[in-house]
């Protein structure tokens, strides 16, 4: 038996999707822009997405959503499209927490003169809105803070967070690629500017994903060539992976808030069964997680013991689970997340995550900690 | 594809298990595969989302990492807008653009390259096949320039990759843009290679994020793509001399039909061009009524599918006024064509012509 609790670095695509993508590759397979009739197949299977996507996040025109290459170009294209308008380095301000897809960005934006500053995050792993009102200064020209946190769950008061900055009158990006297709995320109701989608975090194809741009908004391209996207992203359109991510957000949409309550009760179940097991420490809050997501540290663990350990050890048992987020799969470093709210660097390479899907079962998660339990006794944590 | 689109879905920067694992070697393999395509090392090809982002990389990439070197660039003008707009946005922020002329074939003179590179040029990039008219750049000799002055060579092979040999040594290339859609891979995944050894190229990353592709292009992968993408290098590689064969054989048996035509002229270079290429004007007929009557029997453009609604600026290049690049088509043969097929187009298109010509101001 083989248990995939990894969904946070990716999902299985969904049999729909790969049907769509099945079917795009064998007849829809045009350029969008050609003039001809497989140009128009092209294009329809283009606008159709579009729409679907733009649906999942109750924007105002689906001309809002622009398709890109995934939720890295969607981060980088936010930051470098709003920054790269100005002459003089401004400021920004990021969280703490973000993903390296913002924080590379934002450490390349230091190098070209611009003022970063990172809020400090809470113990649960949460911005709180006194440090971004006290950040925010007159040439803050962009806030961005990630939706749900890939490491440790918790989910930021976005809303709150946007008000805040746009009252100030900066831009608000939120890189929401860990919450899209998992929690309801309304960008009209958010009031945000940017926010970043991955389709590959809610069972779609990797290499897409997409930017909401608020109807009004300037941003600079950050491809230039052809002018497809309406000039915002040049590169001819991944018509097939764009299909089917559109039938994932338009399965995402019709199975939310079943899917949600479901998986937070599988993730609550999960929690609650090693509540009494003091060599795994929850990380993140509790209150307000992804549904999805489950996460700990080892706060005793002998300096042998990292995240990776166990990693490594439930792989063997056939169960698929991270350490950090598999982007820094290759190294042992402590977890800039965790260290951020407030863990010892020691316990900063304890990290470790489970992240439910679709598929996942109750006697998944029951299989899932009585292998943990076991693995922990083996490796002499005390 | 397929298997990577249910089995094996894992993210390839996933090392700690075995779903990652997998999805890694495929990758791993096709970026052999791609590699050898064009004599060169696996760790040389950076996969990106197509070839406008290759294009992009290159340029912005190697401008922004030898800034302190020079802020010269020379491109041609008939180059695909992924190179032109990059250029351009260079342009704002300070750095200088020569963008040489081509003849009346379509070619780059090389002497004009000779004397356009200054002490501050940084980077020459000349495309390897055109997409509009199909014209094939001498790229080993503008590979030994720019060598012998000790300036990058970067070129655009998203056209090219497949349909004629690359081997970025003997072209002495340090650049190179790739893309899988051009030669019946799937949209959306393309690579640029970037010479390692001799020189050793720098390339400032444009997007950055988990440090995937050792750290020069941040995102994750999907493999299936990057599976059929080599999938497709392999297959138009080992067909590349038979299908050139047939492909040109097609090409010339329409050229020749429609040249009973009056009026007609060939665009580019008639032998240094892509075999399944054939782009023409013809005279006294209005472009985009011939494109509407054409449309119901086959598909085809009258440039590029991007900028579509212009004349063409390679057209404009090769000395064409508006009116002439308007009145233009773009016949790309493929793998499936066949001789009927040919030949109807051929009839459809000079009967077409000729009835339009009869009711036209022109007559």
């Amino acid at each position: 038996m083989q248990i995939y609790l990894d969904h946070s670095a990716t999902t299985p695509p969904h049999p729909d999707v790969v049907m769509r993508m099945q079917q795009i590759a064998q007849n829809d397979w045009g350029n969008a822009s050609s003039l001809h009739q497989w140009g128009d197949r092209a294009a329809l299977v283009l606008e159709t997405a579009r729409m679907q996507v733009a649906q999942l996040l109750n924007a105002p025109d689906p001309e809002t959503i622009i398709f890109t290459s995934g939720g890295t170009e969607a981060d980088n294209w936010a930051l470098l499209g709003i920054t790269r308008q100005y002459t003089t380095p401004q400021h920004l301000i990021i969280s703490a927490v973000e993903h390296p897809a913002i924080a590379a960005t934002a450490d390349w934006l230091a190098t070209q003169g611009w003022a970063v500053t990172q809020l400090p995050v809470n113990g649960q792993g949460q911005v709180s809105p006194e440090s971004l009102e006290a950040a925010l200064c007159p040439e803050t020209v962009l806030v961005s803070v990630i939706y749900g946190q890939s490491e440790v769950g918790t989910i930021q008061p976005i809303q709150t967070l946007t008000q805040i900055t746009q009252r100030h009158g900066a831009l608000f990006h939120t890189d929401a690629v860990q919450g899209v297709g998992h929690v309801p995320i309304d960008v009209q109701a958010l009031g945000v500017d940017l926010l970043s989608i991955s389709a590959h975090k809610f069972y779609a194809p990797q290499g897409v994903g997409a930017l909401y741009v608020r109807p009004g908004l300037e941003l600079q391209p950050l491809l230039w060539g052809g002018g497809q996207e309406r000039g915002w992203r040049s590169g001819t359109q991944a018509i097939g992976l764009v299909g089917g991510f559109g039938v994932a957000a338009e399965l995402a949409l019709a199975n939310l808030d079943a899917e949600q309550l479901r998986l937070s009760q599988l993730r609550d179940r999960f929690f609650r069964l090693l509540a009494d097991e003091p060599r795994l420490q929850p990380t993140g809050s509790q209150q307000s997680r992804l549904p999805h997501h489950v996460s700990f540290c080892l706060p005793q663990a002998p300096e042998e013991v990292t995240g990776r350990t166990l990693v490594r050890q439930l792989k063997l048992a056939s169960i698929a689970s991270s350490a950090g987020s598999a982007c820094h799969g290759g190294q042992a470093n402590p977890s800039p997340v965790l260290q951020a709210m407030g863990y010892s660097k020691a316990i900063a390479r304890t990290g470790i995550r489970f992240s439910l899907g679709r598929q996942t079962i109750a006697a998944d998660i029951d299989w899932t900690v009585l292998v943990l339990r076991q693995i922990l006794n083996r490796l002499g944590v005390k | 594809m397929m298997p990577y689109w249910t089995d094996a879905f894992g993210n390839p920067a996933s090392l700690g298990h075995f779903y990652g694992w997998e999805a890694q070697a495929a990758v791993q393999q096709a970026r052999e595969t791609i590699a050898a395509a064009i004599n060169a090392q696996p760790d040389e090809i950076v996969f990106t989302s197509g070839a406008t982002e290759a294009n992009n990389l290159a340029i912005k990439g190697v401008a922004e990492a030898y800034l302190q070197r020079g802020r010269h660039l020379i491109t041609v003008m008939t180059e695909h807008r992924a190179v032109l707009e990059p250029c351009a946005y260079l342009e704002t922020l300070g750095f200088k653009v020569t963008y040489l002329p081509v003849q009346a074939d379509g070619r780059l003179e090389l002497t004009q390259l000779s004397t356009a590179i200054r002490a501050d040029t940084i980077l020459v990039s000349v495309m390897a096949a055109n997409n509009e008219i199909g014209v094939l750049q001498p790229l080993a000799e503008i590979g030994y320039i720019c060598r012998s002055h000790q300036v990058l060579f970067h070129t655009d092979a998203a056209q090219a990759l497949g349909k004629i040999p690359l081997d970025v040594e003997a072209l002495s290339v340090d650049l190179m843009s790739l893309t899988a859609h051009k030669l019946y891979g799937p949209k959306g995944i393309g690579a640029l290679y970037v010479r390692r050894r001799q020189p050793r190229v720098q390339l400032a990353p444009q997007l950055h994020g988990g440090g995937q592709e050792q750290g020069r292009r941040a995102g994750t992968l999907y493999t299936p793509q990057v599976v059929g993408f080599s999938v497709a290098v392999q297959l138009s590689l080992e067909r590349l001399e038979s299908e050139t064969v047939q492909l040109q054989q097609l090409r010339d048996r329409l050229w020749q039909q429609l040249q009973t035509l009056s009026g007609v002229v060939l665009n580019g270079h008639p032998h240094h061009r892509l075999a399944g290429n054939l782009n023409i004007t013809i005279a006294d007929v209005d472009g985009a009524a011939l494109l509407l009557v054409l449309q119901p029997t086959v598909a085809l453009s009258s440039g590029s599918a991007c900028s579509q609604h212009q004349p063409s600026h390679v057209l404009l290049a090769l000395g064409h006024s508006a009116e002439q690049a308007k009145a233009s088509l773009r016949f790309g043969l493929g793998r499936s064509n066949t001789i009927t097929q040919v030949d109807h187009v051929a009839q459809v298109l000079i009967e077409a012509v000729r009835s339009l010509r009869q009711n036209s101001v022109y007559s």
